[in-house]
């Protein structure tokens, strides 16, 4: 049968689809490749050392005052806050632009002056970056289980059903109709067809 | 009761334990006291200028004796409380026994609403007014007023009060920290 496949210029691995495993662990590898890359296009995008002016400026103020936590409001950036510290805060901003410092310099001015409480989101190094890992960690743990609990209920209820056909079969053998034999090899075949 | 020996039910409960544990830590904790970064390293480097006489005064100027810096604005309520307690403070520690300075800058601020609030409130220390931009400020990390720093006679900040700075946390919080030194 092999030879009359190969013949036909059809390759027998062809006929086989991909084993779920291999299938399941080129996505995940894939899932976890755009996740570093989306995580990581901003990390390159940040870099910056001269000094900038005009519309780009204001822009680069709003991008890094956004991740700035207002200090005296509940809950909103510097940049879309017109508290009195934000104001200035904002200046100061564009005054260290000016001069030609970048993102990190800026932001590590205001850590050192308030802590990282002042960054609305946590500095991806040390604790911070255990929360930036964890939520991508458990995505992947709890699909993983998922994925693994399914896998186990479905060969797990293939074999039952082999199980429960064969114990249905040797036992009552001798006592089957030639109708019931019949439905016994038709109801094996299609487990067969199945895997 | 088979469940009681899951490994399982233990971890998942093990789970719950620990979060609830750390929620009620953190609902100990309140919200609005930030911890400074500042304290225990040197006091950020200022120049400023007496809003009443023009004496101009920088923080080098201060080394080799301990100062209460305090930051308040004229618009500040808990400023009017904690300004007989400062201006108290001065008179006994500065003046009769000269062991720190009291220094007040005021943030945010117009120079003539500062100097009004002042003799209001028989503020007659050091008093100074921060620049349009803030930059003492921000250099301090302030996010309100009042709030208040110990330097100690190197320097460095030993203590920073968030909220009126009384008798009680001049002499239960920072004297002990520039006496016993």
């Amino acid at each position: 049968m092999m030879d009359t496949l190969m013949n036909a210029g059809v390759h027998p691995r062809a006929q086989c689809p991909a084993p779920r495993t291999h299938r399941t662990r080129g996505l995940l590898l894939a899932a976890l490749g755009l996740t570093l890359l989306l995580t990581g296009l901003p990390w390159v995008a940040k870099a910056q050392s001269s000094p900038l002016s005009g519309e780009a400026l204001e822009i680069r103020v709003r991008q890094i005052t956004d991740q700035l936590r207002c200090p005296t409001c509940q809950g909103i950036s510097v940049n879309d806050s017109e508290a009195s510290f934000s104001v200035q805060i904002k200046d100061k901003v564009r005054r260290m632009l000016e001069e030609g410092q970048n993102e990190e310099q800026i932001k590590s001015y205001f850590v050192s002056r308030y802590g990282e409480w002042i960054l609305r989101a946590p500095m991806k190094e040390g604790l911070g970056l255990v929360l930036w890992v964890l939520p991508f960690l458990m995505i992947m743990l709890v699909g993983g289980w998922l994925m693994l609990r399914v896998y186990r209920n479905q060969h797990g209820s293939k074999h039952a059903g082999a199980d429960a056909a064969a114990a249905e079969v040797a036992p009552s053998a001798v006592g089957l109709t030639p109708e019931q034999q019949e439905r016994i090899q038709r109801d094996l075949k299609r487990f067969e067809e199945q895997d | 009761m088979a469940m009681l020996t899951s490994w399982k039910f233990w971890a998942v409960m093990l789970g719950i334990v620990a979060l609830t544990g750390l929620f009620a830590f953190g609902f100990t904790k309140d919200p609005k006291l930030v911890p400074s970064p500042l304290v225990n390293r040197p006091a950020p480097a200022f120049s400023i200028t007496e809003m009443n006489t023009g004496q101009a005064l920088s923080s080098s100027d201060l080394k080799g004796k301990p100062y209460i810096l305090n930051f308040w604005a004229s618009w500040c309520v808990p400023c009017r409380q904690e300004a007989a307690h400062l201006e108290a403070a001065y008179q006994k520690y500065e003046r009769q026994q000269g062991v720190l300075r009291v220094i007040g800058i005021a943030i945010q601020d117009a120079p003539e609403a500062a100097r009004d609030f002042a003799k209001r409130y028989g503020k007659t220390y050091f008093l100074a007014v921060d620049n349009k931009a803030g930059d003492i400020a921000l250099n301090y990390g302030l996010y309100g007023v009042p709030e208040t720093f110990l330097v100690d006679a190197e320097g460095i900040i030993r203590f920073k009060n968030v909220g009126a700075t009384t008798t009680e946390v001049i002499e239960r919080d920072m004297l002990p920290l520039i006496r016993k030194k």
